[in-house]
């Protein structure tokens, strides 16, 4: 029996896509075979649809977590692209005869192969390393472009591609960590193609067209396969998605690429033209428009000694017309004056540019890259739909100046949208932090669209329908394996940035059984805060405070009855307790429907009781003292019962640096606080005093220049000194020696 | 005769090699050239023809190499540019000798070249005594290479002022010299070029204008890659070098090319080989071109003075000569060097270590 005609390819090689159509164009073949999932028969019409631009790609994914995708790219001098696309204009059935993708997710270790996957593996890996020594050139790929994408004709092409996938394999054969799928693979294509012979068409009318390493391995197909009802399958989908020639040209991540797309699209054009020099002039003629338009005078006198200097270098290279690295390397010598730097934008412009692929509206997207876009239009984001970082500033607040609702809250509908898709990790859009002045009501986004964000986007069609859906389902999620507040709080607050009060409400009530049993002063004080900003501006947002406003109270009122016992504490733990006595007091006075007597009990309390760690009775001192709830005679007795003679130096020190944490002035205003603190220290021991020095050293660091000035004034008045000369001695800089000495006090041992 | 020459021109030294390359030549040979750009480039980088071994003249970069040549194919001046030392001229004088056979045709651009040694001056006796005619005038290797269709060498052009510069503007663009005393002009045969060579530390001396510029391919030379290679450079120069100079002495070691290329490539670069820590650069160039003529030195101080091999005590010598050109700044920096990178390299170094710390005064 014949055999059917077998095309050896490399994927996305414009030579092999031309001579492909060549090869289609002479056999006139009644069956396609190409070598693709096989269950991706359907997305044909969609590709071919006059909407669909490439470059495109088919992503499956697996449709339970862990999410595993495959994907296959196209450009459009594919191959695998101008096949299907003859066999749209011709009418003839085309059929993809890989292993359905229900398997390839399902074989282990595979979560991201591609279409290039055979070049992934080491050994191949070596093999294409010593294949660079040999030729002397920079990468396999130029050896490529060389030897195959410049091959003299049809026959030399299909000759060098055969010989080359043939000659890979023999060395290769059965040593690669993947063989094993690499046999399950061909004996699929196999009884793929003596299916489609036993139904009756005649082996010279089938075109098979596989990568050319498969071609040895497909020969016997009469052989079949066997039976493959019992490979390992898992549920998964798959959808045509938008790919862009960035994306290609990284190899990381997904895999499958070449460097230069824009280049080889040339090359393409090239062959379509029929003007194999087709690639090398216009290459040069692109970059030097691109220079030019960002302002870099580039002669057309350059660009042709540019294109005679590549014509050299491939000439020494025996080659017929430049490769893409004596473009390259002549565009530096002539038009960049030898250094790279000066046209490395060009460059990246011209070998890999910014093209992007479409699909008509709704076509094989998943419900979510449907909603996706729809809210795109709906927000008069499309514009934003491009590979290039655009900043978009939103004023959230109401635009009085338009009529209907739906435009004057315009930005705010943007601003949620945009913070669900960051919910979700859909990397479309980034918040830049922006400065606090206008924090509330003006957010800065930068925003471009990748194609990895369109594959997040996909894969969070597990979690919903829709984006709002979806992001609701994330916040459930972290909901329930939050394990602490702070997690919760965070997921309010993302629920009031995307405007979704369910999921707000939802979270709240999963707070209220937490906060129930945390004794953390901090992560109480943490969590009220964060509510507390909420209920601030959460209006901004059209957020409903309400639901919030109990809550705020319960963990206010806990916070209250935990916060005096979690003040026995030392000094280093009294850091984190300031920080939230701060952010408590700061709750108080922004909401009255706290309770604020309570609170004032509370650091009355604190304040008086000697048990507790002086530095935070000092500060709760402070605090009252600024809120007017502690006049000057109490302050008074309090200085005088605190620094009385005969406390220990780190008590009656540290109760200072507490209380001189806040309103410094009024401290300053007070002549009897600074005779109190004189006469207690005077009456210190020396090994006293030098303990009260680390504390009061620590006290006075908050203190501006100008404040050391007036207590140096107070200062000079109690001693009766010279307040200029005070001033000038306080506020010197420590010398090294006077340095050392207060850094061994550092180490002192304050325990004994 | 040979032999009384200090310096033979490359095309000399390589007879042999060039011979047998023009003997075995198999692709095309351009116009004017003596031999494919094939050939020039093995003649340059090395390799093997018939049986006869070509030394490589320029190692490491080997696609600059091939740019250079491609752009004499095309016709284009050359102009190379780079620090002090990374072997600017040499790679101009091995071009012309594979080409052309002949290296010599070189304007040694200075702060006192004119437009008479661009193009033609006059024997100024002749003149006055038989007025202008062809035997009175005094030509120019430029001029002398456009007659010939051969390559003319220009050193230094940045050290040239401005106006001798643009001398070459229309000899490069109109190919045709033109001499109005005669009513003479004369055309460039096929073949003619120019190499010139600015040093990238003058910048700003004499920056060369945007119309010169434009009738130049740049080829910028960096200094050797690795160490590897700039040792390799190392090694083949100084017994190049030492062969013609008869020092008398034996070759440096290879530790010893190694710990000099080390010294020499982490001053230069400002941190140590493997990235972990930074070192202060000194003022000098610390050219790989230094290093070759330091061990040479050291070579003739061991033959002539002392037992025929390099002491540690005349690579220290060496060292602080080269390394310490500005006193104040550089000889601290030297110090720091010792101690912080040199002290901490173990036994194999211990013995240079002590040597340099000694001429040091301490």
């Amino acid at each position: 029996m014949d055999n059917p005609n077998f095309f050896g390819i490399r994927h996305l090689s414009p030579a092999g896509a031309y001579y492909l159509r060549c090869f289609l164009n002479e056999k006139q073949p009644e069956l396609v075979l190409v070598e693709g999932p096989s269950d991706f028969n359907d997305i044909l019409k969609d590709i071919t649809s006059e909407e669909t631009t490439p470059p495109v790609a088919v992503l499956a994914y697996t449709k339970e977590v862990p999410v595993k995708t495959i994907l296959y790219p196209f450009a459009e001098y594919s191959p695998e692209y101008q096949a299907i696309l003859w066999c749209y204009e011709t009418d003839t059935e085309l059929r993809f005869i890989d292993l359905p993708s229900e398997t390839f997710l399902a074989i282990p270790e595979h979560g991201t192969r591609s279409t290039e996957g055979e070049e992934g593996m080491d050994n191949v890996y070596n093999i294409y390393r010593g294949l660079d020594k040999i030729s002397g050139e920079d990468g396999q790929e130029t050896f490529w472009e060389r030897t195959m994408e410049q091959a003299k004709d049809f026959e030399a092409y299909q000759k060098g591609t055969q010989s080359f996938g043939a000659n890979l394999r023999s060395l290769t054969e059965g040593k690669e960590n993947d063989w094993a799928e690499t046999v399950l693979r061909e004996a699929y294509m196999r009884q793929q193609i003596k299916d489609a012979v036993d139904a009756g068409i005649n082996p010279e009318n089938i075109v098979v067209i596989t990568g050319s390493y498969h071609i040895e391995g497909l020969k016997n197909w009469q052989d079949g396969g066997g039976d493959f009802s019992r490979m390992p399958k898992t549920e998964a989908v798959h959808t045509l998605m938008p790919y862009s020639y960035y994306r290609l040209s990284t190899r990381a991540g997904y895999g499958a690429g070449n460097k230069a797309p824009a280049y080889y699209s040339l090359l393409w054009e090239g062959f379509n033209r029929n003007e194999p020099e087709y690639s090398s002039y216009s290459y040069m003629v692109k970059l030097a428009a691109y220079l030019r338009k960002t302002g870099n005078p580039v002669s057309a006198a350059s660009v042709i000694e540019a294109v005679r200097l590549a014509e050299a270098l491939a000439m020494l290279r025996n080659g017929s017309r430049p490769a893409l690295r004596d473009l390259r390397d002549a565009a530096v010598t002539c038009i960049g004056e030898g250094s790279f730097p000066a046209i490395s934008m060009g460059v990246a412009d011209t070998e890999i540019g910014t093209a992007i692929g479409t699909l008509p509206d709704g076509v094989s997207r998943t419900s979510i890259q449907e909603d996706f876009y729809r809210q795109l239009k709906d927000l008069k984001l499309e514009k934003y739909r491009t590979i290039i970082l655009q900043d978009l500033i939103l004023d959230l607040r109401e635009n009085r100046r338009v009529k209907s609702e739906k435009s004057a809250f315009m930005d705010l509908h943007r601003s949620f949208f945009l913070h669900q898709l960051r919910v979700l990790g859909v990397s479309f859009a980034k918040l830049e932090i922006t400065s606090q002045d206008n924090a509330t009501w003006q957010e800065k986004w930068s925003i471009h669209w990748t194609p990895e964000a369109e594959i997040e986007l996909v894969e969070s069609a597990l979690k919903g329908d829709t984006i709002a859906g979806a992001a609701s389902f994330e916040m459930k999620e972290r909901v329930e394996n939050a394990t602490g507040m702070g997690q919760i709080a965070l997921v309010i607050e993302d629920a009031c940035y995307c405007g979704m009060e369910k999921a707000a409400n939802y979270a709240t009530a999963a707070l209220q059984k937490m906060a129930v049993d945390t004794v953390s002063v901090e992560d109480l004080a943490e969590t009220a805060h964060r509510l507390s900003v909420i209920i601030q501006y959460g209006n901004i947002r059209k957020a409903d405070p309400e639901p919030l406003k109990p809550m705020l109270c319960q963990l206010f009122y806990r916070s209250c009855l935990v916060l005096e016992s979690a003040c026995i504490c030392d000094d280093s733990a009294s850091n984190v307790i300031i920080e939230a006595i701060t952010k408590l007091d700061n709750a108080e006075l922004a909401h009255d429907f706290l309770d604020k007597e309570e609170w004032l009990k509370v650091l009355g309390n604190i304040s008086r009781h000697d048990n507790l760690n002086t530095r935070l009775s000092g500060f709760a001192a402070a605090i009252l003292m600024e809120r007017g709830n502690m006049n000057t005679e109490q302050l008074r007795t309090e200085v005088s019962r605190r620094l009385s003679a005969g406390t220990p130096a780190d008590l009656g020190a540290g109760w200072f640096e507490g209380l001189a944490m806040k309103n410094k002035y009024a401290l300053i205003a007070r002549l009897s606080l600074w005779e109190s603190l004189n006469i207690y220290l005077m009456a210190l021991e020396d090994e006293e005093f030098k303990k009260a020095l680390v504390f009061l050293r620590r006290a006075f660091a908050g203190f501006s220049a100008a404040e050391k000035d007036q207590i140096a004034e107070n200062l000079g008045e109690i001693l009766g000194l010279n307040g200029q000369e005070t001033s000038e001695a306080v506020n010197t800089v420590l010398d090294e020696s006077s340095q050392q000495i207060i850094d061994s006090l550092g180490d002192f041992d304050f325990d004994i | 005769m040979a032999e009384e020459i200090l310096r033979l021109p490359a095309e000399q030294l390589f007879k042999k090699e060039i011979d047998a390359l023009i003997a075995a030549e198999k692709n095309p040979v351009p116009a004017g050239w003596n031999m494919s750009p094939q050939s020039v480039k093995t003649y340059i980088c090395g390799g093997k023809v018939k049986g006869t071994k070509i030394t490589p003249k320029y190692i490491g970069h080997e696609r600059l190499v091939e740019i250079a040549i491609s752009t004499l194919v095309t016709d284009r001046a050359l102009l190379l540019i780079g620090e002090p030392g990374t072997a600017k001229s040499w790679l101009s004088e091995h071009l012309t000798a594979a080409i052309n056979g002949c290296s010599t045709k070189v304007v040694q651009g200075t702060a006192g070249t004119t437009e008479e040694q661009i193009k033609y001056s006059w024997n100024y006796a002749m003149l006055v005594a038989k007025g202008p005619s062809l035997d009175a005038m005094l030509k120019s290797p430029v001029f002398n290479a456009m007659e010939t269709g051969t390559i003319a060498r220009v050193e230094e052009i940045s050290r040239c002022a401005s106006e001798v510069q643009d001398a070459l503007i229309s000899l490069l663009s109109e190919k045709r010299i033109s001499v109005p005393e005669l009513a003479l002009e004369v055309p460039a045969k096929k073949g003619f070029s120019v190499i010139a060579t600015a040093n990238t530390r003058d910048k700003g001396v004499n920056e060369m204008s945007a119309a010169l510029k434009r009738r130049f391919n740049i080829v910028i030379l960096p200094a050797p890659a690795t160490l590897d290679s700039e040792m390799e450079i190392v090694k083949t120069r100084v017994s190049q070098l030492s062969e013609n100079l008869d020092l008398n002495a034996k070759l440096p070691e290879e530790d010893v090319v190694e710990k000099v290329c080390t010294i020499f490539r982490e001053l230069r670069k400002g941190e140590t080989l493997d990235h972990k820590q930074k070192v202060k650069g000194t003022s000098g160039v610390l050219s790989t071109a230094e290093a070759i003529s330091l061990l040479c030195n050291s070579m003739a101080l061991a033959g002539s003075f002392g037992n025929g091999s390099i002491t540690e005590m005349d690579l220290a010598s060496a060292l602080q000569g080269a390394v310490i050109k500005d006193e104040e700044k550089d000889n601290v920096a030297w110090k720091e060097y010792l101690e912080n990178v040199m002290k901490k390299r173990g036994s194999d170094w211990s013995g240079l270590y002590r040597a340099c710390k000694e001429l040091n005064g301490e």
